[in-house]
């Protein structure tokens, strides 16, 4: 029974180890399709039985795959959506879902709390149509990011960015349109992703330079805006992005240069990270990027790190921009209470 | 119930747990008046609890905490819905919602505890302010959790109540060493993250700590050293001071040295550390950053 309910999640993780599922978007989708099929096919008669079964599938992902955390993301915000179909559809016996403000510490009776426990009818469908209005939002999310671009980025400014992001190339290939600028990649040693993206931009006709990792500082005063694309947001604001990107955020606060990061709703994670963490925070890389294995002998004698990640702590980024505008890192806790029920916060 | 009974109350509570904050053993006796109230009306009732308030002020404890809780228990006593009959009826209604609200009160530490011992790691070093509960129960938790740390305790004077606290977590067998206020820049590069309780919480999402928080914060900034908070929800309140000079003279020193007239020349109990400083705040509500502070309040408030 056990297998039957997670083989779903296992074959998402798979996928997603092997590297068929690369992109964030791409498991985005994914995880909403499990979720369908889960919402119309499972075996569930209440709401309560429903959020154990997701609940669960988030358990396993967050064991197995920690950094992943879209699609454990776009299932919490799945729980907040139950819950929420079940306070309306309940609404005619006044009954509250416990909370957990300060108000509600002053105004919750015990007795009046829901426990999703009834089995109503309508709940399966209006679920439903939640997914499918959900997945038009995810689909449309990457342009209505783009359609953005115009507002934040102007005549002939110099916009800095690193490695690759379909977001951010979406973005700037937008503003192309209406404005001319110019567009510094960095290359983003050992996997220089960075070279698909000029040459991406440059077909688009946008003046693009390649500046290698080291040269971030020294190009940095000339930079008008950073703009970069993020693996996850955390809770306190901050991000894990790719290898490299704390130091270009550095360099901007230095120059006082503004960085901006485009991000999707379901990068948001309720996750506050320890400085203690690091075994779950950040994963290694094959070290074979950065020396090949052909370098024979000469292997023995050196240790190689290859992180994936960067953490870059909130005081660094301006501003976080979503399909729904732009937010101040400070704000993303109110983001977080719309996107997540607090129960959920801690699977 | 008359001002002496009131003060009597109050310091019993404190003097016999040991445990219970002076903000749980104000709101204990708020419901200790309204159980022994002979009031007919709410407004009286209310006024009732108001003289009970500045009585338990004008006893020698420290007010800051008293004064949130007390807000926060006259705020929920004016948003019951009330529409009974009698008085009667109503008290009862009362004290049976000041009963659940002091159960939670209760339960608060134990989440605080549960989400702060999570940050705290196997090798740490951990750097902490005079004596706070909170952040001693929290320590023992990590400590059962089997995880190897080391404290750094303020001796923080002028009660020097940071050896009492070292006592206690070497009681625990967590290693701990004591060292003076003025050596917090020295030691600050050694600690890997501060942690320490807060006597309230202002609406700026800054917190009043005993006095030499705001010096420890501002090293703390200096050397990039994360600043926890641990603190309950209900200690939040409606100030919001813009500096040191703005807190107000019932926080900074006790109703014996208020009435004894200059207070150019005395030493002030506590001090505000603004929200800047502040990395992240635990509370039973969860983990905020100090931007949320001020939602929560409105929230309530509105």
């Amino acid at each position: 029974m056990l297998e039957q309910d997670l083989s779903d999640v296992i074959s998402l993780i798979s996928d997603i180890k092997h590297k068929k599922l690369f992109n964030s978007y791409d498991v985005a989708l994914r995880t909403e399709e499990l979720l369908e099929a889960l919402i119309s096919k499972g075996q569930w008669k209440s709401a309560r039985e429903l959020m154990a079964l997701v609940k669960m599938k988030i358990k396993y992902i967050a064991e197995n795959l920690p950094q992943e955390a879209t699609a454990a993301n776009i299932m919490r915000h799945i729980l907040k959506v139950i819950r929420e179909e079940y306070e309306a559809a309940s609404k005619l016996n006044r009954k509250k879902g416990e909370g957990q403000s300060l108000h509600q510490l002053v105004t919750a009776n015990p007795n009046n709390v829901l426990d999703y426990s009834e089995s109503l009818i309508n709940l399966k469908s209006s679920l439903l149509d939640h997914l499918t209005e959900y997945k038009v939002e995810l689909e449309s999310s990457t342009d209505n990011i783009a359609a953005q671009a115009s507002e934040h980025i102007h005549m002939n400014e110099i916009i800095l960015t690193v490695g690759k992001s379909k977001t951010v190339e979406k973005f700037l290939k937008s503003a192309a349109t209406k404005r001319e600028f110019s567009v510094m990649v960095v290359e983003g040693a050992p996997f220089y992703y960075g070279h698909a993206m000029a040459t991406s931009l440059s077909k688009n006709n946008i003046q693009t330079t390649i500046i290698p990792d080291s040269a971030v500082f020294a190009m940095m005063s000339r930079v008008n805006k950073v703009i970069i694309g993020t693996h996850t947001v955390l809770a306190n604001g901050g991000l894990r992005a790719a290898s490299g990107v704390h130091t270009v955020a550095l360099a901007a606060k230095h120059y006082s240069v503004p960085v901006m990061v485009l991000s999707h709703m379901f990068k948001f994670t309720p996750i506050y990270v320890a400085s203690f963490d690091h075994g779950n925070f950040n994963i290694c890389a094959s070290p074979a990027d950065v020396i090949p294995y052909s370098t024979g002998e000469l292997l023995n004698k050196i240790h190689i790190i290859n992180p994936a990640f960067d953490y870059v702590p909130p005081e660094l980024v301006t501003l976080f921009i979503s399909h729904q505008g732009g937010n101040a890192p400070s704000y993303v806790y109110r983001l977080l209470s719309e996107l997540y029920h607090q129960d959920d916060y801690d699977i | 119930m008359e001002g002496e009974k009131v003060r009597e109350f109050f310091c019993k509570i404190i003097k016999e747990d040991e445990d219970v904050s002076v903000g749980v053993a104000a709101i204990r006796t708020l419901m200790e008046i309204i159980k022994h109230s002979k009031s007919e009306t709410v407004q009286e009732l209310e006024a009732t609890l108001k003289d009970g308030i500045q009585v338990m002020k004008s006893s020698n404890y420290p007010v800051a905490a008293v004064n949130s809780g007390c807000e926060l228990f006259l705020r929920f006593i004016t948003l019951a819905v009330l529409d009974t009959r009698t008085f009667e009826e109503c008290k009862a209604i009362m004290l049976n919602r000041g009963h659940i609200f002091i159960k939670k009160l209760d339960e608060a530490r134990g989440k605080i505890v549960k989400l702060a011992a999570k940050f705290i790691g196997d090798g740490c070093k951990v750097l902490t302010h005079s004596r706070s509960r909170v952040v001693l129960q929290t320590l023992r938790k990590a400590h059962k959790q089997t995880k190897n740390f080391e404290v750094f305790v303020t001796i923080s004077a002028p009660d020097n109540s940071g050896k009492r606290m070292c006592k206690d977590l070497e009681a625990e067998g967590i290693p701990c060493t004591l060292i003076l206020d003025s050596a917090v820049g020295y030691i600050m590069d050694q600690v890997h993250f501060i942690m320490v309780g807060a006597e309230c919480v202002v609406e700026s999402g800054g917190i009043v700590n005993k006095v030499g928080n705001y010096t420890m914060a501002i090293c703390a900034k200096e050397m990039k050293k994360p600043f926890y908070v641990l603190t309950e929800s209900f200690k939040f309140t409606r100030l919001f001071p813009l500096g040191q000079q703005d807190l107000p003279a019932e926080y900074k020193y006790t109703s014996d040295v208020r009435k004894s007239g200059d207070l150019k020349k005395v030493h002030p109990l506590v001090d505000y550390t603004p929200p800047s400083y502040i990395t992240l705040l635990f509370t039973d509500i969860g983990i905020l950053t100090p931007s949320a502070v001020s939602d929560e309040l409105i929230k309530l408030y509105l």
